[in-house]
């Protein structure tokens, strides 16, 4: 993935922001070619692309997962580069594709409170920020059942809720909605909303293109075939949507 | 291949026998596969705790007349030292010829070959996956690692930290691992894993004329020999 | 032909059956897709469609599941094989964890199945060829992407030859390239006679596949028809199934008194 997304006016109010990335896996393999891109705060962008295009490397970068191998990634302004994951995890909160790999807990709600707990959340802003992420999810319910009595993507919005409860301004979600059915893809697209419309910012890789569509302002598109070039930001407008009631885009 | 089942023969003629001379046997074949160095290294660093206690035990202890040197109640004889070097120059031929092994067999052509010798395919999968759970595991443990971390799991901390954060690491690398053998064996039964009867290998090991006939050698050197010793036609050699 | 009757499931230690009263037929060459939300028993059904339930997993079936005029209920787990394949999505149950390439992980099923060294080359190459996968060959299994860890699982289920095909949510992890591929895989393998069903949420890869679909609720089959009229049934947005776009793009148009008829065949090709 290489090429530029720098949106004009978007400099001074980034929240996410990377300068000619480059990242080499094992010496030999260049996942990110010299990557620019700006993210505003309070937007919503939407990383799609091939397999293999670099989109998980590249979001593994804002949480300080990965290291850059050349160029700099900037968080809120500042450099990444000094600051450790533990620490970033306060502005950034990445949900991992598959939530068997993080799951430890007996209870829906004690695997909720591991996240802000860390961040050092405490009595009753702890518990308001558990229970909302709860409501959110539609796991308020089940706060005490056992992760591994929920299925699969019921495990996925609990993922899900224990990176809301982090209250972090950044929000990273990897493939949010791969084993969703409709209702679960229409609870996550009202998540993403209300992040938003609470000044958070978004970003998400994803394939469901229907779900990009409708549910962030900004695509970026790392093309696979032809690693030196990517299509600059295309503005996919919602209410432009809602008046030719196409759904596909 | 040629290689284990010639090493299964040292490795009994190692306990009987001139055992100098296996020694000269072994060290050529490491030097071929360009392993010597680092098997004479590997098995000196394994012997090594054994060896200790044999030399202290048999010293100290062995039955003898002849007195090197006193420590306490406990007398060094010759006859002890004698022992001891008997015993850690056949300790040393057999860790040679084990490590020999292991230097230059690749564990899944060896699974494999046995199987094209009659082992069933149920334990030949079950040898394959226990030799690939190991890197699987550790992966896993990694892609957990990475997710707690972005939780704000401290992994670089002080040691209670560090502590702390032992369940949230460990709990989901053995939660998830229990959680998918049931989906993992339906798919294994799917793909007639448990099938009776046997496979025709894809793999063909590579098992020459000159292999064979080296095997052939040395499993009558090793009849031979342990008909020598007990019969007691073999000469004593020092 | 595949066939449940009366079929009802209960897993293993619960009291309450997760499956009531199903009826299915699957005929050869028949592709048949299988919608529902979440937790409905989409999965239960496919492991019952299998043998798998209660061969492998246990519980208790009332019922009959009849594999080519044979009833499953005698036979062992790897005599289903030879019949019925069934894959989940998680790529990661799907590998067996002891091939060195693709090419091998592929092969695994024939080569266990007893066939000759030829037969099981060739099987696995159709297979191969079917989704593409020619690139992938000599990568380490352990190394892919979800996605493409994916459509090896489903390779390696096809390169077995079995009559009976069941794809429990086979495009989770791809992107539409990927979904489309499977697809024409799919189609092509039906071609031959082999009978398909497929649970899952796109929609719109079953209206351009399926012939038939099913819909479950609550463990009961509660739509069974075909394609077309299944998916203008209004029933299936209150059932948490999402319309093919196709579908809603014409209960769109209808609503403004504009004819679906009108555009005829220029919709379909359009939403494909």
């Amino acid at each position: 993935m290489t090429g530029r997304a720098l949106d004009p006016g978007a400099v001074s109010t980034s929240a996410i922001r990377t300068e000619g990335l480059v990242h080499v896996y094992d010496g030999a393999t260049r996942a990110l070619d010299g990557v620019d891109l700006a993210i505003a705060r309070g937007e919503r962008v939407a990383i799609v692309g091939q397999n293999g295009s670099g989109k998980s490397t590249l979001v593994r970068h804002f949480n300080g997962l990965l290291r850059p191998t050349e160029g700099r990634v900037l968080v809120d302004g500042a450099d990444v580069a000094d600051r450790r994951v533990a620490h970033l995890a306060l502005t950034v909160g990445l949900v991992f594709q598959d939530p068997d790999r993080q799951i430890f807990a007996g209870k829906v709600r004690s695997e909720v409170a591991f996240g802000p707990r860390n961040l050092g959340r405490r009595g009753a802003e702890l518990e308001g920020a558990i229970d909302a992420a709860l409501v959110a999810t539609g796991l308020d319910k089940d706060a005490e059942t056992n992760p591994y009595d929920l299925g699969y993507s019921r495990r996925k919005l609990l993922a899900l809720a224990s990176i809301l409860a982090m209250g972090t301004p950044i929000v990273v979600l990897d493939e949010p909605t791969t084993g969703q059915d409709a209702r679960g893809v229409e609870r996550i697209h009202r998540i993403v909303a209300e992040l938003s419309a609470s000044g958070r910012t978004v970003v998400a890789i994803s394939h469901d293109m229907r779900f990009v569509a409708e549910a962030f302002e900004r695509v970026i598109d790392a093309r696979r075939a032809d690693r030196a070039r990517w299509l600059p930001s295309r503005g996919v407008r919602r209410d432009r949507l809602a008046d030719a009631r196409i759904d596909v885009p | 291949m040629a290689t284990v089942e010639s090493l299964g023969a040292f490795v009994i003629g190692g306990y009987l026998g001139p055992i100098a001379i296996i020694g000269l046997a072994i060290l050529p074949a490491a030097a071929s596969a360009r392993v010597a160095g680092r098997l004479v290294r590997i098995s000196l660093l394994l012997t090594l705790p054994i060896a200790i206690s044999v030399v202290l035990v048999s010293v100290f202890t062995r039955a003898g007349v002849h007195v090197l040197f006193s420590i306490g109640p406990f007398d060094a004889t010759a006859e002890g030292v004698d022992f001891a070097g008997q015993t850690l120059v056949r300790l040393f031929a057999i860790s040679t010829s084990i490590g020999l092994f292991g230097l230059t067999t690749e564990p899944r052509s060896f699974v494999l070959d046995l199987e094209r010798r009659g082992l069933s395919p149920r334990f030949a999968f079950i040898a394959l996956a226990t030799l690939e759970a190991v890197p699987a595991m550790v992966e896993r443990a990694s892609v957990i690692a990475s997710a707690q971390r972005a939780r704000g799991l401290d992994t670089e901390g002080s040691v209670r930290a560090r502590l702390r954060g032992v369940l949230p690491l460990v709990g989901p690398v053995i939660l998830s691992s229990l959680t998918e053998v049931e989906e993992r064996s339906l798919a294994l039964e799917v793909r007639a894993f448990g099938r009776p009867g046997r496979r025709h290998l894809l793999w063909r090991i590579p098992d020459s004329g000159t292999q064979l006939i080296v095997r052939a050698v040395l499993l009558l050197a090793l009849v031979a020999a342990i008909a020598g010793r007990i019969t007691g036609t073999f000469p004593s050699l020092p | 032909m595949l066939e449940l009757t009366g079929v009802s499931y209960r897993y293993a230690g619960y009291a309450t059956e997760v499956l009531h009263d199903i009826d299915l037929r699957l005929a050869d060459g028949e592709i048949v897709g299988l919608v529902g939300p979440n937790e409905a028993g989409k999965s239960t059904l496919c492991l019952v469609a299998s043998g798998l339930a209660p061969a492998s997993v246990g519980g208790s079936l009332r019922g009959t599941l009849t594999l080519d005029g044979t009833p499953a209920a005698g036979l062992a787990t790897h005599e289903l094989a030879e019949r019925v394949v069934v894959g989940f999505q998680n790529p990661n149950t799907q590998r067996s964890g002891i091939a060195a390439t693709v090419f091998e992980e592929i092969a695994l099923g024939p080569m266990n199945l007893g066939l000759a060294v030829a037969e099981t080359v060739e099987r696995t190459r159709e297979a191969i060829e079917r989704l593409k996968l020619e690139h992938l060959i000599l990568r380490d299994p352990q190394r892919l992407s979800g996605g493409q860890a994916q459509l090896v699982g489903i390779a390696s289920l096809l390169a077995m030859r079995p009559r009976h095909v069941i794809l429990d949510e086979p495009t989770a992890q791809l992107d539409p390239a990927g979904t489309r591929l499977v697809g024409e895989a799919l189609r092509s393998l039906a071609g031959t006679g082999t009978s398909l069903l497929i649970a899952e949420h796109k929609t719109d890869l079953l209206d351009g596949l399926c012939s038939r679909i099913v819909a479950i609720d609550g463990g009961r089959i509660v739509i069974d028809g075909p394609t077309g009229e299944v998916f203008d049934d209004p029933r299936l947005t209150g059932l948490g199934v999402e319309r093919p776009a196709r579908a809603r793009l014409a209960a769109a148009l209808a609503t403004r008194g504009v004819e679906p008829g009108v555009l005829g065949g220029a919709l379909e090709d359009a939403t494909r």
